[in-house]
């Protein structure tokens, strides 16, 4: 199982606990470091195209640990300075920040990210 | 050595199976060095075009009729090796190709020739070759058919992948496959691996591929957003990866490619009832719930 680009064994199921996948992303942290990051730039839609721009800047929250996390993870390469962003991590995201965070800075982000846009990332 | 792997993709007629399994298997052999043989299992024999960049000359069916018969064929007649960045002698992981074949439409059985090029290449020996790490076979649509369903109904191809999008056909064969993988699972040993959903971009489809995964006991490994990159690399007759290999895209069947390296989730299904698939649909506003009187009603202007 696969969970923001985490792999989860078989025999713990197809129904992962949030807090399991928090853990997991609290080791990376730890390992990674994310300090440095003050707040993520996201810009929303194709590549080249009129595309809309937004920070977002609620480190408190279970979305930035995630999306900080992506930034320093090796997997995802960097394009142009910046990283696009796996439909599939986003969307997983989205998912477990519904269920972990509630300000509505991120949850607008959340909406966002439900769209089927395409969106890059940067460190801010 | 590694132990070799078979997989296989299914899916219904359309979703994009050979697409999606070629843009994968070409990012597995060519990011992660992995060496792979697919193995065409449609008649139309399309399963390697944008590996070979163009449709396979000779299938086993067909050279076989060539020359009289299957048991006079040789191994190097009907599996070749990739082109381009997929050659032997290429950095990174190489791809063979055999295609299995088929009757003309309308004649004979089109499952026969999945049946002969899998005993063929298992009698010659072209799974044994040194450093094969896959072999992958792409399988024309539902499993109604034995023949279609040899793969998975003689243990050949240890673990499924099913291609799915959104679709109310898509997912009814996503669960049909499941009932077929269920069906042989205790003989053959066959697993679920996962659904790849191929994104038709519909209203709610991750919710809706992920809720019907989690109902088959398995996972959504993947969402395939649709992106026209896709049509212009088919244009040419190539996969992403080669066509461009930093797009977007190309990121996508990488990370596609990495979890099916790293898979360990293989299932025996829980298929739904027509009912319960309804049901699911349903939830997520797919269809909605029609009073017996408005059966056979049109829409209102």
């Amino acid at each position: 199982m696969f969970i923001l680009g985490f792999h989860f064994p078989a025999d713990m199921g197809n129904k992962i606990e949030d807090s399991i996948v928090v853990e997991k992303l609290d080791a990376m942290i730890a390992e990674v470091g994310i300090d440095d990051i003050a707040a993520i730039e996201l810009e929303m839609g194709l590549r080249g195209k009129e595309c809309t721009k937004f920070t977002y800047t609620n480190k408190d929250t279970f979305m930035f640990k995630a999306l900080a996390a992506y930034l320093k993870d090796d997997t995802y390469v960097d394009k142009e300075g910046e990283k696009y962003l796996v439909y599939t991590n986003r969307y997983q995201m989205s998912e477990l920040s519904k269920r972990l965070d509630s300000d509505d800075e991120t949850m607008a982000l959340c909406k966002a990210f439900d769209s089927m846009e395409q969106f890059r990332v940067k460190a801010a | 050595m590694s132990e070799l792997r078979q997989i296989a993709f299914y899916g219904k007629g359309g979703i994009g199976k050979s697409t999606t399994s070629q843009n994968t298997l070409a990012s597995m052999a060519h990011y992660f060095d992995q060496n792979i043989m697919i193995v065409g299992c449609d008649p139309k024999a399309d399963s390697t075009r944008l590996i070979l960049h163009e449709k396979a000359q000779s299938t086993i069916l067909q050279l076989a009729a060539e020359m009289g018969t299957v048991e006079d064929l040789e191994l190097e007649d009907a599996c070749k090796p990739g082109a381009g960045i997929f050659a032997p002698d290429a950095p990174g992981g190489w791809i063979n190709w055999t295609e299995s074949g088929g009757p003309e439409p309308g004649v004979g059985c089109a499952g026969r020739g999945v049946i002969t090029a899998i005993n063929f290449l298992e009698e010659e020996g072209a799974y044994e070759e040194e450093g094969l790490n896959f072999v992958s076979y792409d399988v024309l649509g539902d499993v109604v058919c034995g023949g279609f369903a040899m793969p998975i109904r003689e243990g050949k191809a240890q673990e499924i992948y099913i291609v799915m999008s959104g679709e109310m056909m898509a997912m009814y064969a996503a669960n049909n496959i499941s009932k077929g993988i269920l069906k042989y699972a205790n003989t053959g040993g066959v697993r679920l691996a996962g659904l790849i959903c191929n994104a038709r971009m519909t209203d709610r489809e991750y919710d809706l591929a992920n809720a019907l995964a989690k109902d088959l006991g398995t996972q959504m490994i993947h969402f395939v957003p649709r992106n026209n990159i896709v049509q212009h690399a088919e244009l040419r007759r190539m996969t992403v990866v080669e066509y461009s290999p930093y797009s977007d895209q190309a990121i996508e069947y990488k990370e596609l490619a990495r979890k099916i390296i790293a898979n360990d989730m293989k299932v025996i299904p829980t298929p739904l009832e027509m009912d319960d698939l309804e049901d699911l649909l349903m939830e997520f506003g797919l269809e909605e719930e029609a009073d017996e009187e408005n059966v056979g009603k049109a829409a209102e202007a």
